[in-house]
């Protein structure tokens, strides 16, 4: 989206701006859309899991219950019916729990005397005779860490008991009788309920959790309530209920399940999102394509109608951009007639101002030579015989000036001829520094009057030019500074690098140019000297042109002018390549 | 009831050859060349295929085994011993240059019976620190009689003879024990078959294979019917100690008190009665047969109220009934102690270090002199009881040396380092159908003399 929005703002055409404009509108419903079905899908996810661990806790909590409602039954049943009837002795005694309990169906029957000493015991045998060494679960009394036989020794493990008093041969004891909440049983319960079941002990620091259990191994605080903890590198969720003041039953399952199923679900959502980008933006292309294609097909007809092109190409469009087109097409109609009548008045003024500089041209050294012509016969028709010493003068100075116009009209055909052969220019690298030192030798002599001054820049590139041609524009322009200051003053040429190339600039101190003048400097035959063709820097302009160059004029009346030729140096490399 | 008005009659007709015995122990014998025993497997296994010059009787007299005939000079301190005609397994037979060849390397092995023939016999000292291979003491005569000559006078001079650490093998390691070993001690066991020309004669059984409980019950079809299996009806007599050994330099054993009511804190009549079938209360290290016992007097109902707290770890031994074990470590938990029982195997129980080790001790002779001497070194005793011993083995009366081992064990057991709790015989029962089984002093099973019914 930003590089779209990046791509309009720098202005990469119209398209661009349709497609960012497309994309904008299509993205944030869209990611808006993909956001919410996640968070949708996630908390369904997480209401079902709390739902589940909240159900495995409900069914551990059943379980311990039936387990001590079983115990108890079975404890009360003893107590009242075969305590009384059990054998005492000594022998006997010993092995009396065991038998009540399998009878019973209690692993766990211990029968205590009244100072807390084991008569009889089924799971801890070898604590016959000995104080008792088990401990209630704070804040219940139905849950004990029982010591119970174990290997070659013993361990505390985690009990549902039931107590009750009675009597055994006449003395006062307590029946204490139930099962072990041992490893065993968690394992069957994680197993009927799909997750990881475990009791924790948090005065003891203890789990009771089967074998393999990762909860075995876990670090959280079971009285948060629920949470999810990195065990061994799996993410467990939990749950935790209190059983006693300092016993919790915890239930967890892997959060990577989870996890993976909103994966899932955020990959579909992505996937989708993903696809209805690639559709929007499908259709972006094709619509802006075809909005843009005939707006860039006009612009380009616009830019050739700059560029003077005025034939008419129809814009395939039915919309308003056709009818744009179409209307752009009856402008260009109009602007190729109106140039072409343009050029036809052109082409007419044209002839008449040649005409007419051709009549003035023609007719200044036509009249001269007419009234010498005129002079020379009325002297050969006055009356007497003519003075032949006079007339010979007459005929000689008559003559002379009829050369001497005759002379001047053939100059005027030469530059007019000049002026319409000129030749396209033979580029060649031309060192301009040289040049100009080559053209100024030329004019010294006849500048006699006037300071002429050089500023070449050294290690100026080579400008592709023809010698010939830019030596005769250069003379052109020296020329006329010269002829601008009859009575002296200062000829400047410069040359220096531009950004477009060299540039070469010819100053003069003369009497400047008045901004009608100046404006009308390069037209053919205007001139503001006597005996001028005004052609001299129209074939300036015309040469520079040829070149790929520029020629430009800033004039300060009473204070000079400059002209400067900018000239480019990389024809030069299409040149020489 | 035909059938067993059958067997009653194959009974009755008595001890016939052939059949096989199959003895499932819990653990497995993992060396089968002479050397003092690590458990009941081993001890089982030397006396299947290992025979010494002499045995002992219950009151340390030599019998003869390889040895026919013995008969001393020089007040006592020059025995000469003339061998029976025997044959090693490998059919050469037994001449008194193996029994010299025999009795140098046992006089270099860890035995302590080992230790105390070497203290006394003449060079034995220097020769057992391997500083010579000189052995004055020790010399044979001809090819059937050999000569021991002692530095000093012993009162039991020949009985260290009896340890099955001094068997006797020939050149290529053959014993001349009643049984031929077919196949080398493994995890899975041991077959042996009888020995024809053993210096007793035959015995009845064709083969006698040891294995291990699980390899018995895996490898079975029957689901593991051995004739003989650890943890059946024991089998008399109660010789072995079950004996609790405190280290006194690990906490908090290291005060003598804690000690003292660890040891007074045990109900040995109800530990006996209850948890240890066929057993007997043991107030004193030797059993009555061994050394008869002085007077007992503890005040262990006082003393078992005084708590002594701290944790203790208690190493016990694979071949302690677990009932016992459990008793035990009930009674140390009543003191206040929080003990950590772990199991170890038999064979370590006696070699490994641990705080305290509950374990089951045979002596590996049958001698009141040489057991004590075992358990002093057990307990780690110091100088005053070595030399209290090596004094009681010059006294050559006997009972001014019986007094004298007496107040010897009341010292050693006064310690409370070594604490016996019950006197238990041979964990091993047998079907019916079994006969002949025998249990020595020593903890090894005889079985030269049994046989099975068909």
């Amino acid at each position: 989206v930003s590089r779209f929005t990046e791509a309009g703002r720098r202005g990469q055409g119209l398209r661009g701006r349709l497609l960012a404009a497309f994309v904008l509108v299509a993205v944030p419903p869209l990611l808006l859309f993909a956001v919410f079905v996640m968070a949708l899908v996630s908390d369904r996810l997480e209401r079902a899991a709390r739902q589940r661990l909240g159900q495995g806790l409900d069914g551990v909590r059943a379980r311990v219950s039936g387990l001590q409602r079983q115990a108890d039954a079975a404890v009360a049943a003893i107590v009242r019916e075969k305590l009384s009837s059990t054998a005492v002795s000594e022998d006997k005694a010993h092995t009396a729990a065991d038998e009540l309990g399998a009878s019973h169906g209690l692993p766990l029957l211990e029968i205590i005397d009244g100072s807390g000493r084991v008569l009889s015991s089924r799971h801890w045998p070898a604590g016959v005779g000995l104080p008792e060494g088990d401990r209630e679960v704070a804040g219940t009394s139905d849950l004990r860490w029982e010591t119970v036989a174990e290997d070659y020794g013993a361990a505390e493990r985690l009990a549902v008991v039931a107590t009750r008093p009675g009597t055994w041969a006449g003395t006062p004891v307590v029946v204490r009788g139930g099962f072990l909440l041992d490893a065993t049983m968690l394992g069957e319960l994680s197993d009927l309920m799909g997750a990881e079941v475990a009791l924790r002990d948090t005065a003891r620091g203890r789990w009771v959790a089967r074998a393999d259990s990762p909860l075995a191994k876990a670090q959280f605080d079971p009285s948060k309530g629920d949470g999810t903890a990195d065990i061994s590198g799996t993410v467990y969720r939990w749950a935790a209920a209190p059983l006693g003041a300092s016993l919790w039953e915890v239930i967890a399952v892997p959060h990577t399940l989870l996890a993976e199923f909103t994966r899932g679900v955020r990959r579909l959502t992505l996937g989708v999102a993903a696809l209805a980008l690639l559709a929007a933006l499908t259709t972006a292309l094709v619509l802006s394509g075809r909005i843009a294609g005939p707006v860039r097909e006009l612009a380009a007809r616009a830019r050739g109608v700059g560029a003077g092109d005025l034939e008419h190409t129809a814009v395939e469009a039915s919309d308003e951009v056709g009818e744009l087109a179409r209307a752009f097409a009856s402008m260009t109609h109009e602007l190729r007639t109106s140039r072409e009548r343009l050029v036809q008045a052109e082409r007419v003024a044209a002839w008449r101002e040649m005409a007419r500089r051709l009549a003035h041209e023609l007719k200044n050294p036509i009249f001269p030579i007419q009234l010498s012509i005129e002079t020379l016969r009325r002297a050969l028709d006055q009356e007497g015989a003519p003075d032949a010493q006079r007339f010979q003068a007459l005929f000689r100075e008559s003559s002379d000036t009829i050369l001497d116009e005759l002379r001047s009209l053939r100059s005027i055909v030469e530059e007019f001829s000049q002026f319409a052969r000129m030749p396209p220019p033979r580029l060649a690298p031309t060192d301009l520094g040289d040049l100009v030192e080559r053209v100024l030798a030329l004019y010294r002599a006849r500048a006699a009057a006037v300071r002429i001054e050089t500023g070449l820049a050294p290690g100026l590139p080579a400008v592709p030019a023809d010698r010939d041609l830019l030596g005769r524009a250069l003379g052109n322009l020296v020329a006329n500074a010269l002829e601008a200051m009859p009575d002296g003053g200062t000829l400047s040429v410069k040359t220096r690098a531009v950004e477009e190339g060299v540039a070469l600039e010819v100053s003069d101190t003369g009497p400047g140019l008045t901004e009608e003048q100046r404006t009308r400097l390069f037209t053919p035959y205007y001139t503001t000297k006597k005996g001028g063709t005004g052609l001299g820097l129209a074939i300036v302009q015309g040469i520079v042109s040829d070149h790929g160059g520029r020629i430009q004029v800033q004039s300060t009346p009473g204070a000079g002018t400059t002209f400067t030729l900018v000239l480019p140096v990389s024809i030069m490399a299409e040149a020489t390549t | 009831m035909a059938l067993g008005a059958g067997r009653s009659a194959l009974s009755a007709l008595g001890p016939r050859y052939g059949g096989e015995l199959r003895i499932a122990l819990a653990d497995a014998a993992t060396r089968i060349e002479p050397s003092a025993p690590r458990g009941l497997a081993e001890r089982i296994l030397a006396g299947l295929v290992h025979e010494t010059l002499l045995g002992v009787d219950e009151e340390g007299r030599a019998r003869p085994a390889l040895a026919q005939s013995w008969a001393s000079a020089v007040d006592g301190r020059e025995w000469t011993l003339r061998l029976a005609p025997a044959t090693f397994h490998d059919g050469t037979p037994v001449g008194s240059a193996d029994a010299v060849r025999g009795l140098r390397r046992f006089l270099r092995s860890e035995s302590v019976a080992a230790v105390h023939l070497a203290r006394v016999l003449d060079g034995g000292e220097e020769y057992r620190r391997g500083s010579t291979d000189a052995l004055a003491g020790l010399s044979a005569l001809d090819d059937a009689r050999l000569v021991l000559r002692f530095r000093v006078s012993s009162a039991v001079p020949l009985a260290p003879l009896a340890s099955p650490a001094a068997a006797i093998v020939s050149a290529r390691g053959a014993g001349a024990g009643p049984f031929v070993p077919t196949t080398p001690p493994s995890a899975r066991g041991v077959s042996a078959t009888a020995f024809g020309r053993h210096v007793r004669g035959r015995p009845f059984l064709d083969v006698v294979r040891l294995s291990t409980a699980a390899a018995t019950d895996r490898g079975r079809p029957d689901g593991g019917s051995a004739d003989v299996t650890s943890g059946g009806v024991s089998l008399p007599p109660a010789t072995g100690l079950l004996l609790l050994l405190l280290d006194p330099a690990a906490p908090p054993l290291a005060e003598g008190r804690a000690r003292a009511l660890i040891a007074a804190s045990v109900d040995r009549g109800q530990l006996a009665r209850h948890f240890l079938p066929g057993g007997e209360p043991a107030d004193v290290l030797l059993a009555p047969t061994l050394l008869a016992p002085l007077p007992v007097s503890a005040a262990r109902g006082a003393a078992s109220l005084t708590p002594v707290s701290g944790r203790l770890l208690l190493k016990v031994a694979s071949d302690v009934p677990q009932s016992a074990s459990q008793r035990v470590v009930a009674h140390l938990a009543a003191l206040g102690l929080e003990v950590q029982a772990v199991a170890v195997p038999a064979a370590l129980a006696v070699t490994t270090a641990g705080p305290a080790r509950l374990l089951v001790w045979y002596p590996e002779v049958a001698e009141a002199g040489l057991a004590l001497e075992e358990l002093a070194a057990l307990a780690g005793a110091g100088p005053p009881v070595r030399l209290a011993l090596e004094a009681a083995d010059s006294v050559r009366d006997f009972d001014r040396r019986r007094a004298e081992l007496q107040r010897i064990e009341e010292t050693l057991r006064g310690t409370h380092v070594l604490v016996p709790l019950a006197r238990l015989p041979l964990p091993l029962g047998a079907r019916s159908g079994v006969h002949g089984l025998r249990a020595t002093a020593s903890g090894a099973l005889l079985l030269e003399n049994a046989w099975v019914e068909p």
